[in-house]
């Protein structure tokens, strides 16, 4: 087993790096849209014939062991070559619970089939009258005999149509005193009388995300992680690292680059209007990786992000943004038009990359919600 | 050492320069200071001068073999910043940015060097020219015969100094020459800022004034001088911005209207988290720029990112401190509030060196150069 973390910081990226750029399949570079699983299927067999699927999980598990350095190294290389994340909701969000919080049988039977991508996970937490206050969520789950009956609405969740088994959060206790108690973290499978998909096309035309009915549907009772009425307290320990991945310059770098290559191609530059909005654009992600960095070498020296980490995502979304708006205005009359605009020999989809900007302002907690968590975490105002 | 522990005891000497600045500044008033010398006709406290010379402040970015600390300009960025927290008008940016700049690269040897670092007097750098239409406009002071004839505008320090660092033409190219303060033929109007400190506009008819270096070197120690200056002007912001923030932070914690501190309503607490965003951001771009002016020795490449670090200190700045007023109310547009200190001293050192409009401008033209080059 590789000691990854004993490398240098160069040493362990020039490994991935090389290992991208020799394996990653160049059709699914940059991909637009998230793929299903068989689309992406021939990458992730050899991810997991090289042993690379979950780099977060600790060894003994089949994770690659990263400490949050080299983990930050491996994500900044992995959006550098446009790999795909592929569909990791398991590694990332149910398997480091279970591996946290699950008994031993939980551990054996699932985290191999997570890796193997023999199941593959959707993530039930938002409901229609709980989004960014998701602790208002209703779906119930109540004790059948040896099983869960679930019954309720979850909506948002991405890949559901494509996904074999669903992690949820569900209200196992209506009549606890404070609405953060009383829920629950429950698996459950997706193949089932009870569960019904839906999806819904988004303002982009992709129909990613789903609404998921509940109805009387069923899960036995060795599939509640952790303790009854103790999941919120369980996903909220999840959130830390995700704050800091969130908020990376990646997305913004891209959009910058694309923006400037057709920009070019298009003349844009030739307008000292543009000129200064697009520098102003460009400074905007250069000084947010400096912050970006300022917050890297935090996790290196091995300390614990605090709340502050939330102003990344904040900054960097909404640059993001500006930038895709930039785009739009330098595609002129083209502006409103669908597909890809071939500019020379770059072909840029402008609404592709507008739309793909608009929900990372409120997924992951709104950037309305970040704003209020720094305001009481971190500047200390009440109330 | 491994690397890891160079980086940290860097930030350790770093970390103990900035709290020695700070105490200094603290222990002879803080921001009380500014207010009192502005209402006592906007001049620096020569004292305060030898003081901070007595803490390595000026020589920080001198190398060690020319009398200085050698520390350079991410510590001249700590100073700065020290510096912007308490809104202090001593000279200590221009000093160690354009006058010590200007000497340190092109005659190290003169005992003014000694007398700069020591606190001992203050030169005034004197390169800019007004145009007939009052804009910048290219250089034609003439030195000959030992002499300076012409004007300068945009001098920084120029009331107090002890005398003049003037770039100037003669025959065979550019010439830095020195000028006293009482130089015969020397008159010196004075322009007061929204700070209360003042430029100085030049005149000189037949000024003596003694030559200091020649040739293009003048300007490119210049350009170099202006640029390290630039980017330690932005790092001044973003200490004001900071204390800036700090205060009007405070203000919305303890004022109260609807019988609530007003910081408890979220439309001033959202905008309060974008001030502090910002400043964050600001704070680390410019540390990070600084950083990169050290390693870097290709004039080409310090310039533009002297340009990244103005052109963001001076929108977090404009940003913080105007949204400060308003978040402080009508006493934020009361003289007795020092919040419209920080607020005019933002003023003067954003239009100082170019603004963020402009250093984007220069920017954005480098990177066109740089990229029509490769």
């Amino acid at each position: 087993m590789t000691d990854w973390n004993a490398m240098t910081d160069a040493e362990f990226r020039k490994e991935v790096r090389q290992f991208f750029e020799a394996e990653y399949p160049e059709e699914l570079r940059h991909l637009p849209h998230r793929p299903k699983f068989a689309e992406i299927e021939h990458w992730h067999r050899k991810l997991h014939a090289k042993g690379w699927v979950a780099p977060a999980w600790p060894a003994e598990f089949g994770g690659m062991g990263l400490n949050a350095a080299k983990l930050l190294i491996f994500y900044e290389e992995q959006q550098r070559w446009g790999v795909n994340r592929g569909r990791d909701m398991g590694v990332q969000m149910v398997g480091p619970l279970i591996i946290k919080f699950g008994t031993q049988e939980q551990k054996d039977y699932w985290l191999p089939r997570i890796l193997s991508c023999e199941d593959i996970w959707c993530q039930g937490y938002s409901e229609p009258g709980a989004g960014s206050d998701l602790a208002n969520l209703r779906t119930r789950a109540e004790i059948d005999g040896d099983d869960f009956v679930i019954n309720g609405q979850k909506i948002w969740t991405t890949m559901a149509h494509d996904a074999t088994h669903i992690f949820m959060l569900v209200r196992t206790d209506p009549d606890a005193p404070k609405k953060q108690q009383g829920i629950s973290f429950l698996l459950a499978p997706m193949d089932q009388p009870g569960v019904e998909v839906r999806t819904i096309t988004t303002l982009s035309g992709e129909t990613e995300f789903c609404e998921v009915f509940f109805d009387n549907a069923r899960t036995p009772r060795e599939n509640l992680v952790g303790e009854l009425n103790k999941g919120w307290t369980m996903a909220k320990a999840l959130l830390s690292f995700e704050r800091i991945f969130i908020g990376s310059p990646s997305l913004a770098q891209n959009a910058l680059g694309q923006l400037e290559s057709f920009a070019r191609g298009r003349g844009a530059f030739d307008d000292p209007v543009f000129r200064d909005r697009f520098a102003q654009a460009a400074l905007d992600v250069e000084d947010h990786a400096a912050l970006y960095a300022r917050f890297a070498d935090q996790l290196k020296r091995g300390e614990t992000l605090g709340a502050d980490v939330s102003m990344l995502k904040i900054w960097v979304t909404e640059c993001f943004q500006r930038i895709t708006e930039l785009m739009i205005e330098a595609a002129g009359p083209d502006g409103g038009s669908i597909g890809p605009l071939q500019v020379g020999n770059v072909s840029v989809d402008v609404l592709a990359s507008f739309y793909k900007a608009r929900p990372t302002t409120i997924y992951g907690g709104s950037n309305e919600i970040q704003r209020n968590i720094l305001s009481k975490a971190v500047l200390g105002l009440p109330g | 050492m491994t690397q890891t522990d160079i980086l940290s005891s860097e930030q350790e000497d770093l970390r103990l320069l900035r709290e020695s600045v700070r105490t200094l500044f603290e222990r002879a008033g803080g921001s009380d200071r500014a207010r009192q010398l502005r209402d006592a006709g906007g001049g620096f406290d020569p004292e305060m001068v030898r003081e901070l010379a007595e803490a390595g402040v000026f020589g920080v970015a001198v190398p060690e073999d020319q009398g200085g600390l050698g520390m350079g300009l991410a510590a001249g960025g700590v100073i700065a910043e020290e510096v912007g927290r308490v809104i202090a008008p001593e000279p200590v940016v221009s000093t160690i940015g354009l006058s010590l700049g200007l000497l340190r690269r092109l005659c190290p040897d003169h005992p003014k060097m000694a007398q700069l670092i020591g606190g001992e007097i203050s030169l005034a750098v004197a390169w800019q020219e007004r145009g007939p239409d009052g804009a910048p406009a290219d250089a034609t002071c003439r030195y000959a015969d030992g002499k300076l004839t012409g004007g300068k505008a945009w001098v920084v320090g120029a009331i107090g100094s002890h005398g003049f660092l003037v770039v100037a033409e003669q025959d065979d190219g550019p010439v830095l020459v020195l000028a006293e303060a009482d130089a015969q033929g020397l008159v010196i109007d004075k322009r007061t800022q929204a700070d209360g400190s003042s430029l100085g506009e030049l005149s000189f008819s037949g000024t003596p004034a003694a030559e200091l270096a020649s040739s293009g070197a003048v300007l490119t120690a210049l350009a170099e001088a202006v640029a390290d200056a630039t980017a330690l002007a932005a790092a001044e912001l973003v200490g004001l911005s900071e204390r800036a923030f700090e205060i009007t932070l405070d203000y919305i914690k303890t004022r109260e209207q609807f019988d609530k501190p007003i910081g408890s309503f979220q439309v001033i607490q959202h905008r309060a988290v974008d001030l502090n965003v910002m400043c964050e951001v600001a704070q680390a771009g410019v540390r990070e720029a600084l950083a990169q002016m050290d390693s870097e020795t290709d004039p080409k490449v310090r310039a533009p990112i002297a340009s990244r670090a103005k052109a963001r200190a001076v929108t977090a700045a404009k940003k913080i401190t105007r949204d400060a007023i308003q978040l402080h109310g009508a006493v934020g547009y009361t003289d007795e509030f020092d919040i419209g200190l920080y607020l005019n001293r933002a003023l003067v050192l954003s239009a100082w060196l170019g603004d963020d409009a402009y250093h984007r401008r220069i920017w954005f033209e480098a990177r066109e150069a740089e990229g029509a080059a490769q």
